[in-house]
């Protein structure tokens, strides 16, 4: 949970999206937030050994980076060994995303990972090479037909900071 | 951008900044230099992947469990014909951060980010009040292995 005043402020300005694509991105945080650049990183650096922040990086748009068939595919594992297979899929290059999900009526699938292909063949090849890995008695590819929406969740939209807020890091 | 107009320097940045963007004062001159450019060019580059489509966002990615968020993922299934206005009042919730049309049953699945359960749930009632529709499968995962979309571009 995120209480600090100074760690909210920071986080409402790195997660404006144009940020990254200017020249000196910390920089720019630091002026708007009337902050030294070091405070910016070294708060950011906490944030991101604290594991609030995953990672700095970029995200690709999958289909438009030469990965133009996806699918999520659900595994029914053994409850017992969910722990193991999930280890093992998420070890493959082309899985972005693997959790373990409850079951439910109709669906008794509990491993769920996102997978990534070039083509169709590519696809197949990689959730076959994923069956290997996996132990289950029986899997399912959901492949995506139709993207709706993809958007990066916005945090403390209605936050108000105290005027006098701190800043200390 | 189709894929082949990628060249080389594009293809080591996006495999470069796919895992770290630099927590430094001058990232691009970082990445310039590891990608064997100046940081001008570097920055200009990801401008143009970011135009093009191909990057989707650059910067921080948060863990919304421990920003003090909740999040699912749902699952429901609607007939084809209604699909297109199940999606449209299931993207208007702003909680809302990933909808897609899958194969199979279900055949539409979303992901849900909001302060607690509770509020995870009111969104929910919304969405099925106001599209008419019921059984929405709410699945919140149990253990997460891997959120990161990290796809080497060859």
């Amino acid at each position: 949970m995120i209480h600090d005043p100074g760690d909210i402020a920071l986080i409402r300005v790195l997660q404006d999206e144009g940020l990254f694509l200017t020249a000196r991105p910390f920089h720019e945080a630091a002026q708007r937030l009337g902050w030294s650049v070091e405070e910016v990183l070294a708060r950011s650096a906490t944030l991101l050994e604290r594991g609030v922040i995953r990672r700095f990086g970029a995200a690709l748009t999958p289909r438009n980076a030469g990965f133009r068939h996806n699918a999520m595919v659900v595994w029914d594992v053994d409850d017992k060994k969910a722990e193991e297979a999930g280890s093992a899929l998420s070890g493959h290059p082309r899985v972005s995303h693997c959790y373990i999900r409850p079951r439910f009526e109709g669906f008794p699938f509990n491993v769920y990972t996102m997978v990534h292909g070039s083509s169709r063949e590519d696809l197949e090849a990689v959730i076959a090479e994923l069956a290997e890995r996996a132990g289950a008695s029986r899997r399912k590819a959901l492949h995506t037909l139709r993207e709706f929406k993809k958007s990066s969740p916005v945090y403390f939209i209605n936050y108000r900071a105290e005027p006098a807020g701190s800043t200390t890091a | 951008m189709a894929k082949h107009m990628l060249d080389s320097i594009d293809k080591a940045l996006l495999n470069i900044i796919q895992g770290g963007f630099p927590l430094k004062a001058e990232p691009y001159e970082e990445l310039g230099r590891m990608a064997g450019v100046s940081g001008d060019e570097a920055l200009f580059r990801v401008r143009r992947l970011v135009e093009a489509g191909v990057v989707r966002k650059v910067g921080p990615f948060f863990d919304a469990r421990k920003m003090g968020s909740a999040s699912t993922l749902c699952a429901v299934h609607v007939p084809l014909e209604r699909i297109e206005h199940v999606a449209s009042v299931v993207n208007s919730r702003p909680e809302v951060t990933h909808n897609y049309q899958r194969d199979g049953v279900p055949n539409l699945w979303f992901t849900v980010i909001a302060p607690s359960k509770e509020a995870i749930g009111e969104v929910v009632s919304d969405i099925c009040e106001r599209a008419g529709i019921r059984l929405v499968h709410n699945i919140p995962a149990a253990r997460m292995f891997k959120v990161k979309v990290d796809l080497k571009v060859e």
